[in-house]
């Protein structure tokens, strides 16, 4: 049993003094949480299949580089996060009508009140070394009846071994509307290990459509927390691209904290080789009349591993829910692992809630079908693989990204000879 | 082209066709008619090479070769094509994807290079219309999300663009409303040609009213029972089944 604060990373670490002294307090009192955590093993409940794949934290270092990125999609706001920290220069030059970008140490101590009343929701490992160790943090703010229509592309860069805790807080006041993309650029070396935390406070009526990509990886770990906190007729909509890495564990946790609030959230995940995913997510529906959506679709190839935990936590006073959770999983060979849980807790007794879970392999209706339009067997399967985890690519908003997606899974499900 | 001589076949250990036999040549239209359970469905299926259904005697020769002996995709680029009754829908992989991969295939079989992109979008939209659907579903998922009657004039749409040399239609009438039913037979009357031959199986006579057929066969306990031309058609439909002495007995179908 090793605890989290005796890791050398978190003994090592120096507080940044320019951060503001409610951060400053935040940051000293995770540290101490940590002396109460231990690094997860398998008998870990919610690390039980991820916890091998963690690998040595007490080899991690806190001083990687950073690299240069390219655009990826067109007319957006660029923004690089890197241990080195924020440019809070380069963030005063965007200029974008209702949009306000900070970095924390540019914050006054009023300013933080919402980051640090929602620091109460944090847990698990992952996230109280984010809180722990953060150098600085980004803070988005989109004003009231704000439209963004460019994205805001936060790219989480990474070019060498080391551990980096990027840390994004955005908020959006009463109908506002803004779409983030967090796209993670980590060498895939041994020892680079990124822990993202990003906290969403959705104002009344406003929408944030959430994106987020990680490349293929052999080598680097990944771990993240996303938390979206929803007021009232709120929504949020997530698209994820989960490729698979030496270790990749996403926490994705809604909060429907006001009425008719609804979420949305895709996730594909893909994993070859020796790779691991990890999602673990929670919709927890607080207020009533709020509606949830949930698809995730696995594919799992070689020697990989994909664990998909899904809950949905409906509250007693959370009457007239809708939720719905769908967890679709194909094993494309015999030593690939998926395990799936999705859990429904529900305290209300007027609410609509389903989930459904499914391993399987392909529907030979199907391959049937495409045969007898002259395909091969081969072409086939390969087409029928593809557009299992394409239909959830269709509905990413952003044309040029969902191409993009679309190429990446075209080119990781060509089928091998 | 096709010489169907004492076909037999099963499913699930159950005796559908029980010596079957037919013949058609190049340019002809033959409708099947015959009770539900008749052994209609299983026809087209084994035909297209549903390995559901197992063949457990007789021979069926596709213009000098072995069907039976040839793999479902080898059977579609050789020429047959087959209008499901029940289409499947595949969500994820678009019409037009599939439609073009399906056609480089048969071209392929045939020594032809790749269907140019423009030449295949022009004719996609061109065949999208000539069924009266809106050219978005070519984008769109295979089936995905269309009423019955879409799903079988987009059956009709992919017919159009393989071009077979024998297509097989499986009850495509049923359950069209009149507008859909004219669409369809429009459909398969543009691809009646000398060098191509029609296979209709269908429940009602209805469907003959606008695809005229050259034969009219009545398939009745898993073999063809009677022949005639188009005029039988009319009989059966005036005296129904029991004409022949036959129950229509829906529990059976197979």
């Amino acid at each position: 049993m090793t605890q989290l604060s005796s890791l050398a990373v978190v003994e090592a670490h120096q507080l940044n003094s320019a951060l503001p002294s409610q951060i400053q307090t935040l940051q000293k009192n995770a540290q101490e949480k940590l002396s109460t955590l231990v690094v997860p093993t398998r008998k870990t409940e919610h690390w039980k299949y991820s916890a091998k794949r963690l690998g040595d934290l007490s080899l991690l270092s806190n001083n990687s580089e950073t690299v240069s990125t390219t655009a990826f999609v067109e007319n957006a706001i660029y923004i690089d996060i890197s241990a080195a920290g924020i440019d809070a220069a380069a963030l005063s030059e965007i200029e974008e009508s209702g949009l306000t970008l900070q970095a924390f140490t540019q914050l006054s101590d009023e300013d933080c009140s919402a980051i640090i009343e929602l620091a109460e929701y944090e847990r698990g490992e992952l996230e109280q070394i984010n809180t722990a160790l953060f150098n600085d943090g980004l803070v988005i703010r989109i004003a009231k009846n704000a439209v963004i229509e460019c994205p805001i592309i936060l790219n989480f860069v990474q070019d060498e071994a080391g551990l980096t805790t990027p840390r994004v807080y955005i908020e959006l006041e009463q109908s506002a509307q803004a779409t983030v993309i967090e796209n993670y650029a980590i060498a895939d070396v041994d020892g680079a290990f990124c822990s993202s935390q990003t906290t969403a406070l959705i104002g009344d009526n406003a929408k944030l459509t959430y994106l987020r990509q990680n490349p293929l990886g052999s080598a680097f770990r990944i771990g993240g927390t996303t938390r979206a906190i929803l007021k009232r007729d709120a929504n949020f909509e997530s698209h994820i691209l989960c490729l698979g890495s030496a270790m990749a564990r996403h926490d994705l946790h809604v909060l429907m904290t006001e009425k008719g609030s609804h979420c949305e959230l895709n996730g594909v995940v893909v994993t070859k080789e020796k790779q691991h995913y990890d999602n673990h997510t929670e919709i927890e529906h607080i207020a009533s009349n709020c509606t949830s959506e949930e698809n995730y679709r696995c594919i799992a190839d070689d020697n990989s591993h994909i664990v998909f935990n899904g809950r949905i936590y409906i509250h007693k006073d959370a009457q007239k829910t809708l939720g719905e959770m769908n967890n679709r999983n194909l094993l494309l060979s015999n030593s690939a692992e998926i395990d799936t849980k999705p859990e429904l807790e529900i305290y209300a007794d007027d609410v609509k809630c389903a989930h459904g879970a499914t391993i399987g392999q392909l529907d030979e209706k199907e391959v049937y079908y495409l045969k007898t339009r002259g395909l091969s067997d081969e072409q086939a399967r390969q087409m029928l693989t593809l557009g299992f985890v394409l239909e959830l690519v269709r509905a990413v908003p952003i044309a040029s990204l969902a191409e993009q997606w679309e190429q990446t899974l075209s080119e990781l499900l060509s089928f091998k000879d | 082209m096709l010489d169907i001589k004492d076909l037999q076949a099963s499913v699930e250990e159950k005796q559908i066709l029980k010596g079957l036999n037919l013949e058609v040549k190049l340019g002809e239209v033959h409708a099947i008619m015959g009770p539900n359970g008749s052994g209609k469905s299983t026809l087209s299926q084994v035909l297209a090479g549903n390995q559901a259904y197992e063949v457990n005697g007789g021979t069926v020769t596709f213009n000098g070769q072995d069907l039976l002996d040839m793999s479902i995709e080898d059977r579609a680029r050789e020429g047959v094509f087959l209008a499901f009754q029940y289409p499947v829908e595949i969500p994820g992989v678009s019409n037009l994807q599939f439609l073009r991969t399906a056609i480089n295939n048969i071209r392929q079989h045939r020594g032809e290079g790749e269907i140019n992109a423009a030449e295949f979008m022009k004719q996609a939209k061109a065949k999208i219309q000539q069924v009266n659907l809106d050219p978005s579903f070519l984008k769109r998922g295979v089936n995905e999300g269309f009423s019955g009657g879409e799903k079988k004039r987009n059956e009709i749409m992919q017919m159009l663009m393989l071009e077979p040399s024998l297509a097989i239609l499986d009850e495509t009438d049923s359950g069209l409303d009149i507008d859909a039913l004219r669409v369809v037979a429009d459909g398969v009357n543009a691809l009646r040609s000398p060098d191509r031959a029609v296979v209709m199986v269908t429940h009602y006579q209805r469907l003959l009213d606008y695809i005229v057929p050259d034969y009219v066969h009545v398939l009745a306990g898993g073999k063809i029972i009677k022949s005639g031309g188009k005029e039988l058609a009319l009989e059966l439909e005036e005296k129904g089944y029991g004409w022949l002495g036959l129950e229509d007995n829906a529990e059976s179908e197979a």
